[in-house]
């Protein structure tokens, strides 16, 4: 559907994307993650042809293009900056919007009253945008990204703005669209969320591509796949934990707990031995990295300053 | 799915349009005018009627003048020459009098009143009258003698060009200047908001994902230029409906009503029409490159739109300077310029056709322009572009964002 080649950006003296090269395929849930700055919106806005690369190539799609234009109407997108008309009734911002993308607005209006109903909003589609919370306006504007049925859609954050239990409901409309043969491009924090929904993940740093593949995929990739959670009784010696070459371990903040993952190919007994010569083990437990171990272990700590590319 | 460029123009045309233009709310505000006018009609003619009471003034002295020459329309002077001054105040002050006039002599009187008021001026008049009366009088001269002394001399003005702007003439250039006025003003005042608000509140992303800054820009122009002509097409018909009211009532506005001619008429359409797109084209560039209303310097760029239309109202002092020749023709003055002329003086046939093929010719550079601008400008956040850049993108488009 997408595929970058080599693709480079650069502001100023910033490479917000480095030599990018990836593929997204119709159909699949394709997920870039990175910390802030990592080149995911970028990398998004030169997919719009809202920036243009400084080298390498896109290539579309044959369903995205028409006599070798981007076909604009086949794309749904949901930038990470908000906004939407707030001095507009609802289903009338939204029927604009989707004509925009090509909807005639006698179907545009049906289909606006058909998600305004799934989401519970129906009775306020006479009311301005203003009127509506902040978690309604995200909505309205998740509405408006994918209700012309797009063959690509790009959601940069969809889920930020929602409280857990909208999160769920946009997660399963996510789904529910790759389903219906949308193909999807997705951002955001959300580890666990991203983790269930998506096919494949990218992971971003710098501009450059750190890992990519399916869930299985990175944890093969950073290991067995495992992570050990570790209390010790005493810890004697914690910098042979953090300068070990056999393993990634961080403390977690709230719980006082270690999680540890052993690095690639390096056996469990010897992750082991150098836990007990850091201390006295008192609890261990084996389970599954996650994707939020994969990306700590990936990136080290959090990553501070803004997304400015 | 229908995704032309002329659709989408057209659609962002609408949206732009309906978002401005609220028929109620012109209905309403009109109203409300004209409501408080009717309000302010009625409280001014009782007034002018409270004030139509012929004042009392009571004379106390006489001075060299004959009593009998006391007697105007306008005030109703009694004698009370019999009576003390205290007695005269109090009729004064208990409001039975208007006020004490005292003539002292043919140079000097007095008049006492609560306040000022205006028959005082008549008053003046009248005592001016009596005195030339008693001078003439004096040195022996009679009325026809005086009429023929003080007759003014009689110049009669004649021009060149055989024509001169007439009161009715200066109306309908200063109304159709008026209208231009408004309709810039609209342009001004909703592009300005449409497009600082859309980048205030983050929806330029989402458009410029499915249509080009182009097509945005072009929808924004024509949607807002309709809100700008709609209001100056009600006024004007309501300007018309006065004017015709006032014929109806006998008032002389046919000569007015006769200067509108065809020529005048489409002339001011077509170059109303394209000078107001050409503006807003301008004003959507300029706009696009502003982060915080509040703040930026480029907000004085807004009001550049006026100036042309200030020159016009100058044109109504004196349309056949060279200078206004050529403001006329010149695409950044003459819609507001050149129709003003048409009204004022005689215009030559190729000044018109000429003004409005340059004027088109120069809108459409200036669309290309601003759309350029526009482009780059829409998605800058947090910093405004300085002149030398939007010269750049101007001349050379961004290499940061889509174009047609």
């Amino acid at each position: 559907m997408i595929t970058f080649s080599n693709v480079t950006k650069q502001f100023s003296k910033v490479k917000a994307v480095d030599q990018l090269s990836f593929a997204v395929q119709p159909g699949e849930i394709f997920a870039l993650l990175g910390p802030n700055g990592a080149g995911k919106t970028t990398s998004v806005r030169m997919i719009l042809q809202l920036l243009q690369p400084d080298a390498g190539t896109i290539r579309y799609g044959e369903s995205l293009l028409k006599t070798g234009e981007l076909l604009r109407t086949r794309i749904g997108y949901l930038p990470e900056e908000r906004g939407v008309y707030q001095d507009t009734p609802i289903l009338k911002t939204l029927v604009y919007l989707a004509s925009l993308r090509g909807m005639d607005p006698v179907r545009g209006r049906a289909v606006a009253r058909q998600w305004l109903e799934r989401f519970a909003l129906a009775d306020r589609a006479a009311d301005k945008v203003s009127t509506l919370s902040k978690g309604n306006q995200q909505k309205i504007q998740f509405i408006a990204a994918i209700m012309h049925k797009p063959d690509f859609a790009i959601l940069d954050e969809p889920f930020s703005g929602f409280d857990p239990i909208n999160q769920e409901v946009i997660s399963d409309l996510i789904r529910e669209l790759r389903n219906e043969g949308t193909t999807i491009l997705l951002s955001a924090h959300q580890m666990q969320l991203v983790e269930r929904i998506a096919d494949r993940i990218l992971l971003l740093s710098g501009g450059r591509e750190l890992m990519s593949g399916t869930m299985d995929e990175l944890r093969t990739r950073m290991g067995d796949g495992q992570k050990l959670e570790v209390t010790f009784t005493q810890l004697s010696h914690p910098e042979l934990l953090s300068a070990s070459t056999q393993l990634d371990a961080r403390q977690d903040v709230t719980t006082g707990q270690w999680v540890v993952m052993p690095r690639p190919g390096v056996p469990l007994n010897q992750v082991l031995e150098v836990l007990t010569r850091a201390g006295s083990v008192d609890t261990l437990r084996t389970t599954q990295a996650n994707l939020h171990d994969i990306f700590i272990q990936s990136f080290g700590v959090n990553n501070g300053g803004s997304d400015e590319a | 799915m229908k995704h032309s460029i002329w659709e989408i123009t057209k659609n962002v045309t609408v949206w732009e349009f309906n978002r401005f233009f609220k028929w109620m709310d012109l209905v309403k505000g009109f109203a409300f005018f004209a409501f408080f006018g009717l309000i302010g009609g009625v409280v001014g003619s009782w007034a002018g009627s409270q004030a139509a009471e012929t004042p009392v003034v009571a004379v106390s002295a006489y001075g060299p003048f004959n009593q009998e020459g006391f007697e105007i329309t306008a005030i109703r002077f009694e004698d009370r020459s019999a009576l003390p001054a205290d007695s005269l105040n109090s009729l004064l002050m208990g409001g039975e009098i208007d006020g004490i006039l005292t003539v002292i002599s043919d140079r000097e009187a007095t008049i006492r009143t609560n306040s000022d008021r205006a028959w005082i001026m008549q008053l003046q008049t009248h005592l001016n009258e009596l005195r030339s009366g008693y001078k003439l009088e004096q040195l022996g001269l009679d009325a026809a003698i005086y009429t023929d002394l003080t007759a003014e001399v009689d110049l009669s003005r004649e021009f060149d060009s055989g024509e001169v702007a007439s009161l009715a003439d200066k109306f309908l250039a200063g109304g159709a200047i008026a209208l231009l006025l408004m309709a810039v003003f609209m342009g001004f005042a909703y592009q300005f908001t449409a497009i600082t608000a859309e980048k205030q509140q983050r929806i330029t992303e989402q458009v410029l994902s499915a249509i080009s800054p182009q097509t945005w820009i072009d929808g924004k122009i024509l949607g807002i230029t309709g809100v700008g002509l709609a209001y100056v097409a009600f006024y004007g018909a309501i300007g018309v409906f006065g004017i015709i009211a006032l014929a109806w009532f006998g008032a002389p506005v046919h000569q007015t009503l006769a200067l509108i001619n065809p020529l005048f008429l489409v002339t001011f359409v077509l170059m109303a029409l394209i000078g107001t797109l050409m503006w807003n084209a301008f004003l959507a560039g300029v706009a696009a490159t502003i982060d915080d209303p509040n703040t930026s310097t480029k907000s004085g760029f807004m009001f550049l739109p006026m100036f042309p239309v200030m020159l016009a109202f100058l044109a109504l002092v004196n349309p056949d300077t060279v200078a206004m020749q050529l403001l006329s023709i010149f695409p950044l003055t003459s819609y507001a310029v050149l129709p003003a002329r048409m009204v004022l003086t005689s215009v030559s046939w190729w000044e018109p056709v000429l003004a409005i093929a340059l004027l088109a010719v120069t809108a459409w550079l200036l669309r290309v322009a601003a759309g350029r601008i526009f482009a780059a400008g829409m998605m800058m956040y947090g910093k405004e572009p300085d002149y030398r850049q939007m010269l750049h993108w101007m001349l050379k488009g961004s290499n940061q964002t889509q174009t047609d």
